[in-house]
């Protein structure tokens, strides 16, 4: 035999979560029918909103946009990374599933790196797909007035809300151990996104709409992107787009090591 | 109980369900597996098998009682067990979508080898099992005997002082099934010492220094195939005959040892005294008109161990 064999008490923590996060790029490579509705649908939408409502940009209320893409890039990320993030705990409640998840389990690697591998994956990926709709669409008129500083900020929130989501979606996927039971909350992600700020700007809402908008999240991080996108970089934008994920990050995160104590401790 | 054996359980037990009614699924399993040995557990489907086996593995807590494996409690030290032990869980858990050298390479990083040493360990344990043509294909496309070869790979990586084979043949066709035993066997030579759980009868009869048989959550039986099967003692003789002859076949079969369970339209019975009694069983059942329409005479097996342990038979309960 000439490997050599570590056998500290300490195993590479970091060097485990990377090879864990590169397990589930990869996993999301290779299967693109679970790449391309993430891809397309929010492209859909953005296209739909920019040949339809793109007179809306007129209506009192409506941020002024030089296009309607400047508008819908926000929501076009957002329901992006939540598609992909659905996929991501979907994953791991097919690990729960097929067994490997026990394989990893019987290893003598951290717990927390099982969930932080799958997480961190996720969230490479919501970077990923940030990068890909702000570069797809600046041909078509998109303009990020925040410019490379703004962009990168994009691109950890992206990372950040693919966590804050995938969070969710790990602690659904511990929790029930079924992939079935975490695509079903695919439509309440999805109810999540219209009742808020995604598609219409909140000053233009009204009643029951308006005030579920107001206490979305959601709505106040597409609004951190919205304003780095069309009205350049700004402290405030940048706490939107960063803190809001992250304090929805630290509670799905929590939730999450739960489920995870749970299932292990269920064993 | 020698605290130096590698595998040593007392009184291990895991129930589930309601605490009032629980089921209880291993009831106080006493077990010793020995440095260097190949140890079969044997028994049905639901005997309490994988559980225990879970329990060794530090992937489920017992209700009760203790267990060390490589030295550690499997409680208390969870952690330096795992980095011990080599673990195949039944179905061969492996992730469809990676290719055989990605699999290992990903279980080198969690079993702590170092950077410089994962692809040569990768490449040689791809090697020992046969699959270094396949290495780079993915694993969905490996057949079932195939992906039985990787996962005993993956459990390998670390060298680990024992190692878990769940079931590790179930589903194999004989030829895949005889490849493994092989390299089971090649392993037990090297130094590993092997638990393997098993349904099988064969397998743990051509394996297995020792066995411990489980049913109901409870060893039955423990030792040797040999000394288990001797202390079956008697041959078995089974005959089928005309549903209608078949009390006064038993009446004349009794008169020649203990009645033994059989499947369903047979009769057996030990012989108290040996083989050589067949001449007369034949001639007793010819003066009654019994019409023997077949005859066959066993000697014994782990199934008459099984058997003569539980009242019921393990093979055919598959």
């Amino acid at each position: 035999m000439t490997a050599t064999i570590s056998r500290t008490a300490r195993v590479g923590a970091v060097r485990q979560t990377a090879a864990m996060s590169r397990r589930s790029i990869m996993a999301l490579v290779r299967q693109p029918a679970l790449i391309i509705p993430s891809i397309t649908f929010p492209l859909f939408f953005a296209a739909l909103g920019t040949s339809s409502f793109g007179r809306a940009t007129g209506l009192p209320g409506f941020p002024k946009v030089d296009s309607f893409l400047d508008f819908s890039l926000a929501g076009t990320i957002v329901q992006g990374v939540l598609f992909g993030s659905v996929q991501s705990g979907s994953a791991l409640a097919t690990d729960i599933e097929n067994g490997f998840f026990y394989r990893l389990l019987a290893s003598p690697t951290s717990r927390l790196g099982i969930l932080l591998g799958r997480l961190m994956g996720a969230a490479a990926y919501g970077a990923a797909q940030t990068a890909f709709f702000t570069a797809l669409l600046i041909p078509f008129g998109l303009h990020v007035k925040s410019g490379v500083p703004g962009a990168i900020v994009m691109l950890v929130s992206g990372g950040l809300t693919a966590i804050a989501v995938g969070g969710f979606m790990a602690a659904m996927a511990l929790r029930t151990g079924s992939s079935e039971a975490v695509q079903g909350v695919f439509p309440l992600v999805f109810i999540a996104l219209f009742f808020s700020s995604a598609f219409f700007p909140r000053q233009t809402m009204s009643g029951a709409y308006r005030h579920i908008a107001n206490v979305n999240p959601i709505s106040y991080l597409i609004e951190g992107l919205r304003d780095l996108c069309i009205t350049g970089f700004s402290a405030s934008a940048c706490a939107k787009a960063l803190l809001v994920p992250a304090g929805m990050m630290v509670v799905s995160f929590a939730l999450a090591l739960r489920s995870l104590a749970r299932r292990v401790a269920a064993q | 109980m020698s605290s130096n054996a590698p595998i040593v359980a007392s009184q291990l037990a895991r129930h589930f369900g309601a605490s009032d009614n629980p089921v209880r699924a291993v009831d106080g399993v006493d077990l010793e597996v020995r440095e260097g040995e190949i140890f079969g557990f044997l028994g049905p489907n639901g005997a309490g098998k994988s559980t225990t086996v879970r329990m060794l593995t530090t992937l489920l807590r017992p209700t009760s009682g203790m267990a060390r494996v490589a030295g550690f409690d499997i409680v208390r030290e969870a952690d330096k067990v795992r980095r011990n032990i080599g673990v195949a869980l039944q179905d061969a858990a492996i992730d469809p979508l990676m290719t055989g050298n990605e699999l290992l390479e990903l279980q080198a990083v969690l079993y702590g080898i170092a950077p410089a040493g994962v692809k040569s360990r990768a490449g040689e344990l791809l090697e020992r099992v046969g699959l270094t043509a396949a290495a780079d294909r993915r694993v969905g496309t490996y057949s079932g005997g195939m992906r039985r070869r990787l996962d005993l790979a993956l459990s390998l990586i670390h060298e680990p002082i024992v190692l878990f084979l769940d079931e590790p043949t179930t589903g194999l066709d004989p030829m895949s099934r005889v490849t493994l035993w092989e390299e089971v066997r090649r392993l037990n030579k090297e130094g590993t010492t092997v638990l393997l759980t098993t349904q099988y009868l064969e397998e743990a009869d051509q394996l297995a220094d020792r066995i411990a048989i489980i049913d109901g959550g409870k060893i039955v039986r423990e030792g040797a195939p040999r000394d288990l099967k001797a202390k079956v003692g008697a041959p078995t003789l089974l005959i089928n005959v005309d549903a209608h002859h078949s009390e006064s076949a038993a009446r004349v079969l009794g008169e020649f040892g203990d009645m033994r369970p059989t499947a369903e339209g047979t009769l057996g019975v030990g012989l108290t005294a040996g083989a050589r009694a067949v001449t007369d069983v034949v001639r007793r059942l010819d003066e009654q008109g019994i019409v023997v329409h077949h005859l066959e005479l066993n000697e014994p097996s782990l199934d008459d161990v099984f058997a003569e342990a539980t009242g019921h038979r393990l093979e055919g309960e598959k």
